[in-house]
């Protein structure tokens, strides 16, 4: 029986960020936490090979403050989860997190396939994959969006710019899998209340071997991007739609915006 | 004296990168090696366009690009470069990832700027799906950093007077993937990137017929028609080369048209460039119209055709 592992991150939700003053500074004090857009997609993976094919599947995850979405993970197909929350991992970078990550997996010990989102919806590094094949020794297979499991490997179709690329190999992989794989669950109340019967192992960093968490890049500044647009209504004031129409063509081709 | 590389899967970023290298190592007359996916005639060129070393990577038939990396860490172990700009192709982003990983060291993806004192690197890129800048320093080498092309400009006249060696990189002995098939990108695509005009299709639409109202408009403007996410991924109206987007195209169109789209960041990544950004929408507290030059608020299956007329007015006249 296959031993499969998801990897998710425990991430703000960006709709929630505010972009405050001429420092454009952000403010993040009604912010809300999720699981990466991303991530969800290759949970669903490990959730369906789970159900349809009997693979064992575990999710891991790792950060500050990620024991608030074990329930929400566990409700979306694991049959447990391993983590690490630490304090210490409040400033990550993709370097640390793979490390991490890399650590519980082999503590778990014995995994087949290793799947990941494409990126995460706030850094979106699009490292955590490959640097969590390399670390391990697995084959890392990036933007997947078809996957198989063979008998002894696995069958992947890696979305390209210049095309499809469709690669086998036996032994142990990291996936990384696009949005359009699958449409993501969401947890009926008969999941979500079977998620509190299920278990989860809390793992510390000396225990997977991991003392000091060097950082590999200092973040100097954080700020919204500038985008000075003018925020013009065509249509105040009572205006037709044909005089707005007109009258936005005519803007157009006075700003000399027109071919 | 610094040492910088450069790999690519794509020629022009290849050409692009140089120029950047070859500023970055100029006050310490250090050399550039360019690992390129090219021909012989190609590595000639890209000395013309700064590189001193050309090692060729050229794309295996039986297995994945990326398998080059065990090859890449040994050459790293030898020639210890400081910064190594990678193209920020998917093939490149994988490779550039593996490659920092074994090397235990930083790794920046998608870098809108770098700057290097010989010490540190001070480097720019987009996070919360565009919302916001991060500035990064780096004081550990050697420094990954990926690039997407037309980031930087190539140099505009080649010197072919330079000098440089050409090898050719071997694949390793043992490598993990099979490449059972590859199919190409279909020719019909569309060219989004090129289009002066573009009119971006959201959730606003009800139906699928409705596209043609936009397909009308971008006619009578000489544009093209594209749009948001969840119409080519969930719905399939338009094809998927069509999206915009973190995770699809990215467009610097003279105006860009938003009909029906809300404006969710990583759709507003997309067309940050654009020169003029239009919006139409019926929600007159749509975020997309924070982030427009003009708006008009109102239903599209009035608005567009409308405009359309418009248009049309305004070129025959």
């Amino acid at each position: 029986m296959k031993k499969i592992v998801a990897c998710y991150k425990w991430v703000v939700d960006e709709a929630d960020i505010r972009v405050e003053g001429k420092a454009r500074s952000l403010n993040f004090d009604r912010i809300k936490y999720k699981i990466s857009e991303y991530d969800r997609n290759a949970i669903e993976v490990g959730a369906s090979f789970n159900e349809k094919q009997g693979c064992q599947f575990l999710a891991v995850t790792c950060g500050a403050n990620v024991e608030a979405s074990l329930k929400d993970v566990l409700s979306r197909g694991p049959e447990s989860i391993a983590y690490v929350n630490d304090g210490a991992l409040e400033e990550t970078d993709s370097s640390v997190t793979s490390k991490v990550l890399a650590g519980i997996i082999k503590k778990i010990g014995e995994v087949d396939l290793v799947i990941c989102g494409e990126g995460s919806s706030d850094g979106y590094s699009q490292q955590v994959g490959p640097r969590l094949a390399a670390l391990l020794g697995y084959a890392s297979v990036t933007f997947v969006n078809k996957l198989e499991l063979t008998e002894d490997g696995i069958r992947a179709e890696r979305k390209l710019e210049d095309g499809v690329e469709v690669v086998e190999l036996t032994g142990p992989a990291v996936v990384t899998v696009l949005p359009d794989i699958n449409k993501p669950r969401i947890p009926s109340l008969k999941q979500i209340l079977a998620a509190k019967k299920k278990t989860s192992e809390k793992l510390e960093l000396a225990a997977i071997g991991l003392d000091s968490l060097a950082l590999k890049q200092k973040t100097l500044d954080v700020s919204g991007t500038v985008m000075e647009r003018k925020n013009i209504q065509i249509n105040s004031g009572g205006m037709t739609i044909e005089e707005a129409a007109q009258k936005l063509v005519q803007q157009l081709k006075a700003d000399g915006s027109l071919a | 004296m610094s040492n910088l590389w450069i790999i690519s899967n794509t020629v022009e970023t290849a050409y692009e990168m140089l120029a950047k290298a070859r500023e970055l190592v100029s006050d310490s007359g250090g050399s550039v090696t360019a690992f390129l996916n090219g021909s012989e005639y190609q590595a000639q060129e890209a000395i013309s366009y700064g590189a001193d070393l050309v090692k060729l990577m050229r794309m295996p038939e039986k297995t994945a690009w990326e398998e080059y990396v065990p090859v890449l860490v040994q050459e790293a172990q030898g020639q210890k470069p400081d910064i190594i700009l990678v193209g920020a192709t998917r093939r490149g982003k994988d490779l550039a990832a593996q490659l920092a990983a074994h090397l235990d060291c930083p790794c920046v993806t998608e870098c809108k700027t770098i700057q290097y004192d010989g010490s540190k690197a001070i480097l720019k890129r987009m996070v919360y799906g565009g919302l916001a800048e991060k500035t990064i320093e780096c004081n550990e080498f050697p420094l990954i950093a990926t690039v997407t092309g037309r980031t930087f400009s190539k140099w505009e006249v080649k010197e072919t007077a330079r000098q440089g060696t050409v090898s050719t990189l071997a694949l390793p002995n043992v490598v993990k993937m099979q490449v059972v098939e590859r199919r190409p990108k279909p020719k019909e695509t569309v060219n989004l990137k090129d289009a002066p005009f573009v009119v971006g299709v959201g959730r606003g639409f009800s139906e699928a017929s409705d596209v043609k109202l936009a397909e009308e408009l971008a006619q009578a403007m000489g544009g093209e028609v594209a749009c948001s996410r969840p119409i080519a991924e969930d719905l399939h109206w338009l094809p998927e080369d069509r999206y915009i987007g973190i995770s699809g195209q990215v467009i610097k169109p003279d105006v860009y048209l938003a009909a029906g789209i809300s404006g969710q960041v990583q759709h507003v990544y997309g067309i940050r460039d654009a020169k003029t950004i239009v919006a139409v929408n019926k929600n007159e507290n749509a975020p997309i119209f924070q982030v427009a030059d003009y708006y008009i608020v109102g239903d599209l299956k009035e608005v567009l055709p409308a405009l359309t007329k418009a248009a049309q007015e305004v070129k025959g006249s």
